[in-house]
């Protein structure tokens, strides 16, 4: 009822750029200092692959976050990623019954060296999860 | 005036302040493409038993490594950056980050993060490991 057979799901890889354009963009809108480097959560924002059977629900909430830099993201790097459900579970919160979905994504250069890795967490309440 | 070398356990961060708003919501939606109506909708976020929009957690975060990144200029890269939402972040919230030297293993400094909203409510907690360059 909670998904588990989510878990292993996987997206397609998809090829990045990462355009000093975009990332410039990125800097201005948050105004934060922009040195040339690429800012530690900018990757985050092009990582949008489907996974087949998941969707994100308008009110999941978003628990926690962890990016991990293998080697530094550079801009013009051009890279491939994908998204995988690695976990599913259901606890019992202030909120209610509520189930957890994490996602990790992995990006790759194109010699196949790995780059980052990102886990992210969602919630959203069991019920609402499953009229939906 | 940085000098990561020189930081050992328990030295402090410098603090960065940011205020968020409406329009910087708005903005981070179109940047990021997350356009879920928690962020964009009061009458839905009420609906959602939200009290109101919630600034993203991505664009928090963002705020916390650009503390990160102007404490460390030039001299270091962060290679982890890991957080835990704690609370949510509303415009008109002024937000305080914070960190502090937890451990030194040679050329990686590990540092404990948080972020405080005027109330001295935390709403994010977090941990980085910088590497200081050669």
């Amino acid at each position: 009822m909670i998904g588990k057979e989510l878990i292993g799901r996987q997206s397609e890889s998809v090829v990045l750029k990462i355009e000093h354009e975009e990332v410039c963009r990125f800097a201005e809108t948050l105004e934060i200092q922009f040195d040339d480097r690429v800012p530690a959560t900018f990757v985050e924002t092009l990582t949008r692959a489907d996974i087949p059977g998941f969707k994100m629900l308008p009110g999941m909430i978003h628990g926690e976050q962890k990016f991990t830099y293998h080697r530094p993201l550079l801009i013009g790097d051009i890279l491939s990623y994908k998204l995988c459900i690695k976990d599913v579970y259901e606890r019992t919160t202030k909120l209610g019954k509520v189930t957890f979905f994490v996602i990790e994504t992995t990006g790759i250069n194109l010699t196949g060296e790995q780059v980052f890795t990102i886990s992210s967490t969602f919630f959203a309440p069991t019920k609402e999860t499953a009229n939906e | 005036m940085n000098n990561l070398m020189s930081y050992q356990v328990s030295d402090r961060l410098p603090i960065k302040v940011w205020a968020p708003n409406h329009l910087q919501i708005r903005q981070y939606s179109e940047v990021s493409g997350d356009f879920n109506p928690i962020h964009l909708d009061d009458n839905y976020a009420i609906r959602a038993g939200l009290g109101g929009v919630i600034a993203h957690g991505m664009l928090t975060m963002a705020h916390m490594a650009a503390m990160l990144t102007e404490w460390i200029g030039q001299e270091g890269n962060i290679v982890m950056l890991s957080v835990r939402f704690e609370q949510m972040v509303r415009p008109g919230n002024k937000i305080t980050f914070y960190g502090i030297i937890s451990e030194r293993v040679e050329k990686t400094l590990v540092c404990n993060l948080e972020a405080r909203n005027e109330n001295e409510e935390k709403v994010i907690s977090g941990l980085a490991k910088i590497s200081i360059n050669n």
